[in-house]
């Protein structure tokens, strides 16, 4: 099997199983900010927490191990746009907060039927291409991108926690990302596992586990088994990715790849990658769950009220998730994963601005 | 069962069903009952822990195909 063909499958599985996995237990990021902004309920958010514990853990052990070199994702570039990260991650919130999830969770209620999904899905991608090479676009570019933290001028060449702890202590990078990993990990895991209702809810421990693991299967598909020598230009890369390094789980930029793939076919230019294959394979596992449990069926928009809200919230989330270069899943959990301070930058404005939405909408509501 | 206020979330997704419980909650007297229509699945999760955190009483729910029926007295 070719490494393209490796890649392009691993990440349709990875993705399956994500899909199937978060339509049983009801895994979302939105669902998380809403429990705790509106109930004080932090069921969900442990969960969340659960899943990015195992993905640190699993990520770094394989950086330490040889297996993948994270400082080459996108997530480590040493340029840091943060007035996008921060900005783009509020209106990402924001947007996601309309549409009634992001757009994994958009991926995974499609699987179960919702039109309404597929709506806010397409005009996402629509969205989010316009933000990445359309009339969006040069007003990132030319507005927000140029905002920059530049950290190579203090003599770093990647933006990692590792990084940064080597560069404050003096350790070397292997004994700093022991000690990153340690902590943040560790920290994580005690956070959550100290709840004792939380233990107890086996398939929210199970499932969050899981989703951790894929993250890290992402990872291990593109920067290891997806990494080697082009026979034809004897350079050595990472194949079959959007971004031409390793990745793993994000939806926005593959979403759009994908309606792009789908417009433009007889493009011979254009090929399926690691993310549009996770697109694919995200919706499938859904619908298979749904099909399994019987629990699939046709639903719409409730009202021109509520189109209203998604295709504002959709646009939104496309605008948003290419500025803040991912989502809840590609910079919340596949970022972090990787211990960026970036993803923290944008993470953190999209739970400010999912928030703040919420706060909106209860006293807007009627 | 008798009800004096009713919420209707039919289609609607999370957040909404929610913070429209909540706001109906606010709005009643002690003893008072609530009926919540809604299609959100995640309200079978949800209502019990909303109840937990204020203090009111998840009465019953049933379900009538894709609709999902809550009866909530207030505290």
């Amino acid at each position: 099997m070719t490494p393209t063909t490796t890649v392009l499958l691993g990440g349709w599985g990875v993705a399956f199983v994500f899909g199937a996995v978060a339509n049983r237990s009801n895994f979302c990021t939105m669902g998380a900010v809403a429990d705790v902004v509106n109930m004080g309920h932090w069921g969900r958010a442990r969960s969340w927490m659960l899943a990015l514990g195992v993905a640190v853990l699993g990520a770094n052990l394989m950086v330490l191990a040889g297996w993948i070199d994270l400082s080459r994702s996108v997530y480590h570039r040493p340029v840091v746009p943060w007035l996008s990260l921060v900005l783009g991650g509020a209106v990402f919130g924001v947007g996601m907060t309309l549409a009634g999830g992001c757009p994994n969770r958009n991926l995974v209620r499609l699987g179960q039927g919702s039109m309404r999904s597929l709506v806010v899905l397409v005009f996402l991608g629509m969205s989010a291409y316009m933000t990445l090479k359309g009339v969006f676009a040069q007003w990132r570019a030319h507005y927000l991108d140029p905002v920059v933290l530049d950290v190579s001028s203090l003599g770093l060449r990647t933006l990692s926690l590792p990084s940064l702890l080597s560069r404050g202590t003096g350790w070397s990078l292997e004994q700093a990302e022991l000690v990153s990993l340690a902590v943040i990990a560790g920290a994580l895991l005690v956070f959550v596992l100290r709840d004792r209702s939380f233990r107890r809810q086996t398939l929210q421990l199970a499932s969050a586990v899981v989703l951790g693991l894929l993250i890290c299967a992402g990872w291990f598909i593109t920067g290891y088994l997806g990494y080697g020598e082009n026979e034809e230009t004897l350079e050595t890369v990472y194949f079959a990715t959007n971004t031409r390094t390793l990745e793993s789980l994000t939806f926005v930029g593959p979403v759009a790849y994908s309606l792009e793939l789908l417009m433009l076919w007889s493009d011979k230019s254009l090929h399926a990658t690691f993310g549009i294959m996770t697109v694919l394979g995200a919706f499938m596992g859904s619908l298979a769950m749904s099909v399994h449990r019987k629990s699939f069926h046709l639903e719409g928009f409730a009202s021109t009220q509520d189109l209203g809200r998604h295709l504002t919230g959709a646009v939104l989330m496309g605008i948003g998730g290419v500025t803040s270069i991912g989502c809840t899943i590609g910079q919340g959990l596949s970022g972090l994963s990787t211990l960026a301070p970036a993803s923290l930058l944008a993470v953190a404005g999209i739970v400010a601005g999912s928030a703040l939405t919420m706060k909106w909408m209860a006293r807007d509501d009627s | 069962m008798e009800f004096h206020r009713e919420c209707n979330a039919s289609g609607l997704l999370c957040p909404l069903p929610i913070i429209r419980t909540k706001k109906a909650l606010t709005a009643m007297a002690s003893g008072e009952v609530l009926r919540v229509v809604a299609t959100d699945p995640g309200l079978l999760r949800d209502m019990p822990t909303l109840t937990q955190k204020t203090g009111d009483t998840l009465l019953e729910h049933a379900r009538e195909g894709n609709t999902f029926v809550f009866y909530l007295r207030k505290s």
